[in-house]
């Protein structure tokens, strides 16, 4: 992918990111393609594993409770006190707070986090900084 | 000092298809090159076992091959992590037994890209549409709001529960309006399990590149329509990993 991708003509809504993240690498990649009679066959370090439990979990207590602090929170936003952006920030910082019930997330964002090449503290990133700065700053103003 | 060395595959090429402009290194830093039989060719690099791949650049390796050479023509990837005893074994134990098959997939896959699309709600916005529109999430969540979790754990997953499955008929309703709109425009779809709780649809679209305007057209008509709920993300071309064998 690290060949072109030619932006089309721009000003869409479609995102079109250059796919070179290590999570979305692994969302197209991990198990597809033809199965061969491998000598050896190698897996992903550690990724493949946090990859499926993300799956596994949705129908879980842990994520009803995390919907359930989700939506107990919404009343920022139906206040009207603040722009849908502010609220989408507000809501998304709370839903993913420590405990179990942001687990799913906090997958999520490991497996995002950061595309320089340090290979070894890959598994247990911290959520993707960008997002989480962003967030910060509105729950603060 | 005499590492012991694997030959990691990528996958299979025709053997006389043109080369792509810059070609990426393969795992571990290692020249990708062609192990040819008549018309196929499996694209082969040899890697050290004693360090299996399958860490984060070896991931990326893997696709940037294949990527690359999907740019240029039919490219049939293998599973990564793929590897064979030595460069000898490819012929006998892959593209021998298989001759014909890649034949076929090479020619079926020729003029035709990959791409994936990830769909994900807007999270407060949708859930928010889930309170107004149910009366019974709206009580419960009244109840719980403002109590100690302890106190009214039992209405929480309840309410949870009742989020999720009004999530879930969203998610059904809305992405079989992307699909509606956008499988016309292509040759083959897959739609993958969802990851995630903002999940709206994840799907790979193998699309003939004489009908791709028309395909990121319909698209961008889907993002423009949702983007105040959800946002709708394009990967490609990528080599066609979702349209070969799985087996």
């Amino acid at each position: 992918m690290t060949v072109s991708t030619q932006p089309r003509r721009g000003g869409g809504y479609l995102e079109r990111p250059a796919p070179s993240g290590l999570a979305d690498v692994i969302e197209v990649i991990l198990d597809k393609g033809i199965v061969i009679d491998a000598y050896v066959r190698v897996s992903l370090v550690g990724i493949e594993i946090l990859t499926i439990d993300a799956r596994i979990v949705i129908a879980s207590v842990d994520t009803y409770l995390r919907f359930a602090e989700a939506t107990n929170r919404l009343d920022l936003y139906e206040k009207g006190g603040k722009d849908l952006t502010e609220a989408v920030g507000d809501l998304a910082e709370g839903g993913a707070k420590k405990k179990t019930s942001g687990a799913i997330q906090g997958v999520k964002h490991a497996i995002t986090g950061g595309d320089d090449d340090d290979e070894d503290d890959q598994e247990r990133r911290r959520p993707a900084k960008k997002t989480t700065s962003r967030r910060r700053r509105t729950e603060d103003a | 000092m005499t590492a012991e060395l694997g030959c990691y595959v990528y996958g299979v090429v025709g053997s006389t298809a043109a080369a792509p402009d810059t070609l990426p290194e393969g795992v571990g830093g290692t020249a990708v090159e062609r192990v040819a039989l008549d018309e196929v060719a499996a694209l082969v690099s040899d890697v050290p076992l004693e360090r299996p791949p399958g860490r984060r650049r070896d991931v990326l390796a893997h696709s940037a091959v294949l990527d690359a050479w999907a740019q240029r023509g039919p490219v049939v990837p293998v599973r990564f992590g793929s590897v064979l005893e030595d460069r000898d074994a490819v012929v006998p134990e892959l593209l021998g037994p298989r001759y014909d098959d890649f034949v076929a997939l090479l020619d079926d896959l020729a003029g035709r890209g990959q791409f994936t699309v990830r769909a994900r709600y807007h999270e407060p916005v949708v859930l928010a549409e889930v309170v107004r529109e149910n009366p019974e999430i709206e009580r419960l969540r009244e109840a719980t709001r403002d109590a100690p979790e302890e106190a009214v754990y039992p209405e929480k997953v309840r309410l949870g529960e009742l989020v999720a499955q009004a999530m879930e008929a969203k998610r059904q309703a809305d992405a079989a309006t992307l699909l509606d709109l956008v499988v016309p425009h292509v040759a083959a779809h897959v739609v993958h399990e969802g990851a995630g709780v903002d999940h709206l649809l994840e799907a790979a679209f193998l699309v003939d590149d004489d009908r791709r305007n028309r395909f990121e057209d319909a698209l961008e008509s889907v993002a423009e329509a949702m983007h105040e709920r959800a946002a709708v993300r394009l990967l490609g071309p990528l080599a066609p990993y979702d349209f070969v064998a799985g087996e």
